[in-house]
């Protein structure tokens, strides 16, 4: 038997979502408050340094595959998503003016990169669906996923970000603890990616910082928090959770542009997105 | 950053990782053996940066330098590879038609071994249950599963099922279950989906790996081979893995192709 891994578009439609995750709303509006304080009590199972254990299999059960991070109400294509933003708290993306017509542009004139199976970028990796591996060892955080068989990896040993002029689909991350708390700061990061599949953007001034704490020995709670001045008004955030996968779960490859055989035919309707700013 | 931040066990750890390459764990309360950088559990450590320096990506049997080319040594022990009459044949047509029938021109995940020896650079993280190699090219990835079986049934996997164990210390990897699209090297070396290797990684010192992996395949060779080379630390500063996205450059010149209008 062959396994062909075909990117299909509904990658998850959304149903089955569970309405409470870890004792607290799914909806992430209602569950970062919840989750706050939930991971502030908790005493985390830890690595013999000392830093808290997240190793093992997780998945994002109340995101939907990077179909939408704003409220969607559901179509034939895409499924119904409730808003990841919990900051501003009107859940929207709080673009500039001068872009107001630029997420729409994307839709319709542009293949989603991540369509393409270029690397999702970060943070639209973590709420990509089909799971992701943590490995922890001393001065490393890494992060396998499934999806496109992306990966992180996150020193944690206090090395700076690489030069300003390498430009990396995944950047360039360095993590921190604070606390029970990883901090990881990701810059280097390129204009080329979306944030979802309907044409949410950034340029490449984008810089995420991203916090993942355990709030009970199965659940991380996950928030980051996206700056671009080119783009955004002002600094946004999103939450929700990261559920552990059943034990000994694998994250096996998925062979996402061998098996991609519609982009030739997408190219006569629709344009390769590169950038922003695309080059001349 | 602030080490102030971090956990008081951690800033010792992160320290000594800091303050040498080799990383010597001497606050563990175990006493290193030898000279090798070890894990908490003990076992050699084989975390980090790691490449190749030899010209196998081009062949992996000795060869004669040519224009883009250079010559080499090969990594093949006796340097011959036992194929089966019809296999010889087919490696030789491959030898010539390899400007478009290499799956390496389609951009497509090289496989195992090849993209061990290929001139990018992968990053080894290890744990007890897990051992995941992060490759730069096209951001592969291979999850070595430690001391579980292989999965139920034919599946076939660009990089095949890795499934790893520990012979004293020595990281030994069986990996099956791979497709026939792949190819050995450039030269047109290649197996079919009955392809299984067993791959042993031994820390030899704290930055170089004796890799030697065993090559079976009983639809195209008459016996087993083997491959060895040196995997070496990358030691620069801050060294990390970065990207190579081929199929996105290819997307990229395809658009500015389409982009210049027609003369």
């Amino acid at each position: 038997m062959k396994l062909v891994l075909v990117l299909v578009a509904a990658l998850a439609a959304g149903q089955d979502r569970p309405q409470t995750v870890a004792g607290c709303p799914g909806a992430s509006q209602q569950f970062y408050p919840c989750a706050k304080a939930k991971a502030r009590a908790f005493n985390p199972p830890r690595m013999p340094d000392g830093t808290p254990d997240m190793r093992g299999a997780w998945n994002n059960p109340t995101t939907s595959g990077s179909q939408n991070i704003e409220d969607y109400p559901g179509d034939s294509f895409l499924g119904p998503q409730k808003t990841l933003i919990v900051d501003p708290p009107d859940g929207k993306i709080p673009y500039l003016p001068r872009w107001a017509t630029k997420k729409q542009e994307n839709l319709q004139q542009y293949i989603d990169p991540f369509g393409t199976c270029y690397p999702p970028g970060v943070p639209r990796h973590v709420y990509s669906p089909r799971g992701h591996h943590i490995l922890q060892s001393p001065g490393v955080f890494a992060i396998v996923s499934e999806f496109a068989h992306v990966y992180r990896m996150i020193p944690t040993d206090g090395s700076p970000h690489i030069g300003n002029d390498i430009r990396l689909y995944m950047g360039d991350s360095r993590g921190r603890w604070e606390g029970n708390t990883l901090v990881v700061d990701t810059a280097n990061l390129t204009d080329r990616t979306w944030l979802d599949i309907v044409g949410d953007f950034h340029s490449d001034a984008l810089h995420v910082i991203e916090r993942f704490t355990l709030l009970d020995p199965d659940t991380i709670f996950y928030e980051t928090t996206l700056n671009d001045p080119n783009v955004f008004t002002r600094p946004w955030t999103m939450a929700f959770p990261l559920v552990r996968m059943e034990k000994g779960h694998e994250v096996l490859e998925e062979a996402c542009f061998e098996g991609d055989h519609d982009i030739p035919e997408l190219l006569e309707t629709y344009k390769l997105y590169l950038g922003l700013n695309p080059p001349k | 950053m602030a080490l102030a931040a971090i956990p008081a066990a951690a800033q010792t750890a992160v320290a000594l990782r800091l303050g040498s390459g080799q990383a010597l764990r001497l606050g563990s309360g175990q006493a290193p053996r030898g000279a090798l950088p070890r894990t908490d559990d003990g076992k050699p450590d084989l975390s980090g940066v790691w490449q190749v320096l030899n010209t196998a990506a081009w062949d992996i049997q000795d060869h004669q330098a040519a224009l883009g080319v250079p010559a080499g040594q090969g990594v093949v022990a006796g340097n011959d590879i036992p194929y089966q009459p019809w296999a010889l044949a087919r490696k030789q047509e491959n030898l010539k038609n390899r400007r478009t029938a290499d799956p390496e021109t389609k951009c497509f995940l090289p496989g195992i071994p090849r993209i061990t020896y290929m001139p990018y650079p992968f990053h080894v993280v290890q744990t007890p249950a897990q051992v995941s190699i992060l490759y730069e090219y096209l951001h592969a990835t291979r999850n070595v599963f430690m001391n579980v079986e292989h999965l139920p049934g034919s599946i076939e996997w660009f990089m095949g099922d890795s499934r790893g164990r520990w012979d004293g210390d020595t990281l030994v990897v069986d990996v099956k279950d791979f497709t026939d699209q792949t190819w050995l090297d450039r030269a047109g070396n290649f197996h079919s989906e009955a392809l299984h290797l067993v791959e042993r990684y031994t820390l030899v010192s704290p930055d170089h790996i004796e890799y030697e992996v065993t090559v079976e395949d009983p639809k195209v060779f008459t016996r087993s081979w083997k491959m060895s080379m040196p995997l070496y630390r990358r030691k620069e500063r801050n060294v990390r893995i970065l990207e190579y996205e081929c199929y996105a450059y290819v997307h990229e010149e395809e658009a500015r192709r389409r982009a210049v209008p027609p003369r």
